[in-house]
């Protein structure tokens, strides 16, 4: 079949292999993921709360300091496992991304 | 793959758009439920099963010999 | 021919020139089945469904499949109008076919006088994916606290800006257009590209105003700092397929 055009690579796009080397870290990615989305969603709770102003100073403080920690032991995993945040993620077609992209 | 314009490499994800969820829609005779393959089980098996990621050698199979 | 046939595509004026040396799903021929005016493009299709099935769920091979029909489909519709089939939708026979495009022959004349001098033009906006520059760690969690704050409103505000944009951009462009119709955001994984796609839309647009529809969605995109516009097509009208009488529910 002469000349057809080249085709180019194509984009990359996630996937979970089942190759011995990588399966630790797709596992790890998956789970991460799952836990990042759970941490996201208690962030989010946390602001909410914060905007409608029923937690007391001392709630604040407690449940910010337990966010930050749990961000920093997320951050830290990630390194563990040499990941990064935006690599932690899940494509569910036309339902959009697990997490969000931002 | 050029198109009409001449245009380089339309990109495969445009393609699937319009062969997945457009074009006209009729019941054939090979027993396919093409409704049902869609976007997201095709990414979400795509996700878990291996595939090989390099087609950069494959040539597809339309156009003129 | 007692094969089975795969349809590309339907069209009136196609001629069999066109088809020659053009080949389709796994390299068969291109070839024309008539019934009066009507005409539809098919070639013999793979032998074994259930192997065309669980190709279908490879995304490697089902960009094969994708591509070559595509290429079958955006030729002819270089040469006259076409309504484009979905992917596989194959028949027991040639006999089949040509029962199809008898039973269905007014609804197809009607697709096709109201495809006619159209193309499909493909708008895709996107929301740039601006990372934040990473926040002084905090000093209590209450500081904490409000710096999540304010990054999600920030961020509430930045989706709710883009979506006014992206309605102004839909709006203005509609108002050119014989039809609209909306395809589902691509997830950047698949298409590669930067940023978050929040519009993945189709046009249809008299063939003669095509330059004048695409510069204007440049400009419309220039004037809205929050989005980036990539333009795709000509398309044959994939997307304006829907007839009264169609199986899509």
């Amino acid at each position: 079949m002469t000349g057809e055009p080249a085709r180019a690579a194509p984009a990359p796009w996630h996937r979970f292999t089942t190759e011995p080397e990588t399966v630790e870290r797709d596992l790890a990615r998956l789970a991460l993921t799952i836990v990042e989305l759970l941490r996201q969603l208690m962030e989010r709770q946390a602001v909410r709360r914060v905007g409608q102003g029923d937690l007391t100073d001392d709630e604040e403080e407690r449940i910010g300091m337990t966010l930050m920690l749990l961000d920093d032991r997320m951050t830290q995993l990630l390194e563990r496992f040499g990941l990064t945040r935006q690599e932690l993620n899940l494509d569910l077609g036309p339902l959009g991304t697990l997490l969000p992209r931002d | 793959m050029t198109n009409a314009l001449g245009e380089r490499n339309v990109a495969l994800i445009d393609i699937l758009d319009r062969l997945l969820e457009g074009g006209v829609v009729l019941t054939g005779d090979l027993t396919l439920a093409i409704a049902d393959v869609d976007l997201v089980r095709i990414s979400l098996r795509a996700l878990i099963c291996s595939v090989e990621a390099d087609r950069e050698g494959t040539t597809g199979t339309g156009g003129r010999p | 021919m007692t094969a089975p046939r795969y349809v590309y595509a339907i069209g009136r004026a196609v001629d069999p020139t066109d088809l020659a040396g053009l080949v389709g799903i796994d390299g068969a021929e291109v070839h024309r089945i008539s019934h009066r005016d009507l005409v539809a493009v098919v070639s013999v299709a793979p032998a074994d469904e259930a192997a065309l099935r669980s190709r279908l769920e490879r995304l490697d091979e089902l960009a094969v499949l994708a591509e070559a029909h595509h290429a079958v489909v955006a030729l002819i519709a270089t040469q006259t109008v076409v309504v484009p089939f979905r992917l596989a939708t194959i028949y027991r026979d040639e006999d089949r076919v040509r029962e199809v495009l008898r039973q269905r022959y007014e609804e197809f004349e009607a697709l096709l006088d109201r495809l006619a001098g159209t193309v499909e033009i493909g708008i895709k906006l996107y929301v740039e994916d601006r990372q934040p520059a990473p926040a002084a760690p905090s000093t209590s969690g209450r500081a904490y606290l409000q710096q999540l704050s304010q990054r999600h409103r920030r961020r509430d505000e930045k989706w709710q800006h883009a979506a006014a944009a992206v309605e102004r951009v839909d709006t203005a462009l509609g108002a050119y257009a014989i039809d609209r119709s909306r395809h589902r955001p691509q997830a950047a994984q698949l298409s590669g590209a930067a940023g978050d796609n929040v519009l993945n839309a189709a046009y249809l647009v008299p063939a003669g105003r095509l330059i004048e529809f695409t510069d204007l969605a440049q400009r419309l995109a220039r004037d809205e700092p929050a989005l980036r516009v990539e333009v795709t097509g000509p398309w044959a009208p994939y997307s304006f397929t829907e007839s009264d009488h169609g199986d899509r529910p």
